[in-house]
């Protein structure tokens, strides 16, 4: 078999960083969460209260 | 060594299959830019945009984007198992098979066949033989994992398995409907369930055959090509996980202000927005991995299409989740900025960075180097500023009309008829079909270079021989 045919698992990742995880990465994972809880409680109707129905009659006073 | 062993005739008959395509895709794109200010290319009935559309979007989704997944699909697994394809001869009769599924897909488009669906045009028999076709691929993806000779999964191999599960589930689930005849169907979905089960199939193709398998490319050719490691073992399995989790769920933010009930479109903006962690892991990763040298972005000339490749991902999955949130869908759903997005991606991303696995591919099979490096860089540069433009004359364009149509007269009348929001795109859809000229005479430069290094790479092969 010819050398070029046969990768070398091992070189395909570094060693000395393999689990790190960059701060600024982390603290954008668990900020979308957050986001999503927030964004779920306040637009569905049976939680929050906000409704497309709602905000269109909303919009039709102005 | 044992070429048929190794199957590479079937990774470059794939590769040559999916430009073939490509260059059908990209044409016919021209040629629609062109109907959009100018009626007169409409040739009634088989060259008229309602047809000519779909041959497009399936030709380049379908025919360029998955012919290359299958061959370089092919081609990683063998080399990340260890091992020679479970199945070579099935692989070498899944190439005929998908030539010959596309070639009718195409004639069935022309003819008007269509199940009215978007990127879900093909009628049943055609969806059968997809689903065959697919079958043929799943058994040799998992049979040569299974019987892999290296324990380690490298991550390019999840990637790989979450694209074969989960295109398979969405085609089909999508696609059920009761024939009326060999042309025509009824699917089994109906009103606002149809319109749900359509567009977690639609969003989930950009997922799984633009998005996926993309990223498994980009984790095997990026080490491969650069030499540097990838910089996180624990990102790359992380985004990964969050990645597949995420996705399935955000269909129905194509779907923001219709009858679809509130809440289903609130979890899918809420999952959408969350994407953008995992799609940023790769991002990152990407940077990381070349920031331990950015040398490399001058000294090996596959760098850069991988980073600008991995960047426009980057700015695709935030342009996108900020499109799904309900302000901003208001504004520019149904204008032009959703094309302007969807080509930043296929443009910028997915053909960059199939493009430079492909230039990696083919010389490493005839154990040669590039035609060109020279003919590369020139490609590059097109592509590069071709797509620019396309992208951002949509996103401008897309934006005035949302503007112009909301726009409203003191007694609450709209204050512009709809004939007089299109005319004002016309200089916009002019600069976009230069933008398409400008990408098109990039991707010639790409398709001589790898024909030429199979040109070369034959005569050296000969005259070993």
């Amino acid at each position: 078999m010819a050398d070029h045919f046969v990768d070398d698992i091992e070189k395909f990742e570094a060693k000395e960083t393999a689990h790190t995880l960059p701060v600024g990465w982390v603290i954008l994972f668990w900020a979308l969460i957050l986001w999503g809880v927030y964004y779920f409680y306040m637009y569905t109707p049976s939680l929050g209260g906000w409704s497309q129905n709602s905000a269109l009659e909303e919009s039709l006073q102005k | 060594m044992n070429e048929y062993q190794y199957d590479h005739q079937t990774v470059k008959g794939f590769i040559l299959s999916s430009i073939f395509w490509g260059v059908v895709g990209i044409v016919i794109g021209l040629w629609i830019s062109i109907q959009m200010w100018n009626a007169d290319w409409n040739i009634a009935p088989y060259f008229t945009f309602g047809r000519l559309r779909v041959v497009h979007t399936n030709g380049l989704a379908f025919g360029l984007g998955v012919g290359a997944i299958f061959g370089i699909f092919y081609y990683i697994v063998m080399r990340l198992t260890k091992r020679p394809l479970l199945f070579p001869k099935l692989a070498r009769v899944h190439l005929w098979v998908f030539n010959a599924a596309i070639a009718l897909a195409a004639l069935s488009l022309f003819a008007g066949m269509n199940q009215s669906l978007e990127y879900a045009e093909l009628e049943w028999p055609l969806d059968i033989g997809i689903v065959i076709l697919w079958v043929m691929f799943a058994v040799n993806i998992f049979g040569t994992v299974i019987k892999r000779k290296e324990e380690q999964m490298y991550i390019s191999l999840w990637y790989i398995i979450a694209t074969v599960v989960a295109v398979a589930v969405l085609y089909i689930v999508n696609n059920l409907s009761i024939p009326a005849g060999l042309t025509k169907s009824y699917s089994v979905f109906a009103g606002v369930n149809s319109a749900n089960v359509e567009w977690w199939y639609g969003h989930n193709a950009v997922g799984f055959v633009f998005t996926t398998p993309i990223l498994a490319m980009f984790y095997y050719f990026l080490p491969k090509s650069t030499g540097l490691p990838i910089y996180s073992h624990r990102l790359s399995i992380i985004a990964f996980w969050s990645l597949i989790f995420g996705y399935l769920w955000t269909g129905a933010h194509h779907l923001v202000y219709t009858p679809l009930p509130d809440w289903i479109q609130t979890t899918a903006i809420v999952f959408t927005i969350f994407l953008i962690a995992p799609s940023w892991g790769s991002v990152v990763n990407g940077y990381y991995t070349v920031g331990s040298d950015w040398s490399k972005m001058q000294s090996q000339y596959l760098t850069k299409f991988f980073i600008w490749g991995i960047t426009f991902y980057g700015l695709q999955t935030v342009q996108g989740p900020t499109q799904a949130l309900r302000v901003v869908s208001s504004l520019i759903h149904y204008t032009d900025w959703v094309p302007g997005h969807v080509h930043m991606g296929t443009m910028g991303w997915v053909t960059m960075t199939t493009a430079a696995s492909m230039y990696y591919i083919i010389p490493k099979i005839y154990n040669t180097e590039i035609y060109s490096v020279k003919a590369a860089n020139t490609h590059f540069w097109l592509v590069l500023v071709g797509q620019l433009m396309f992208s951002v004359t949509m996103w401008i364009t897309g934006i005035q009309q949302g503007a112009l149509w909301k726009a409203t007269n003191a007694d609450g009348s709209l204050k512009y008829t709809f004939y007089e929001t299109l005319i004002k795109n016309y200089p916009f859809w002019r600069l976009r079909t230069l933008a398409g000229v400008i990408f098109t005479v990039g991707m010639l430069f790409f398709i001589y270079n790898i024909l030429m290094t199979i040109r070369k790479g034959s005569i050296l092969a000969a005259s070993k021989a």
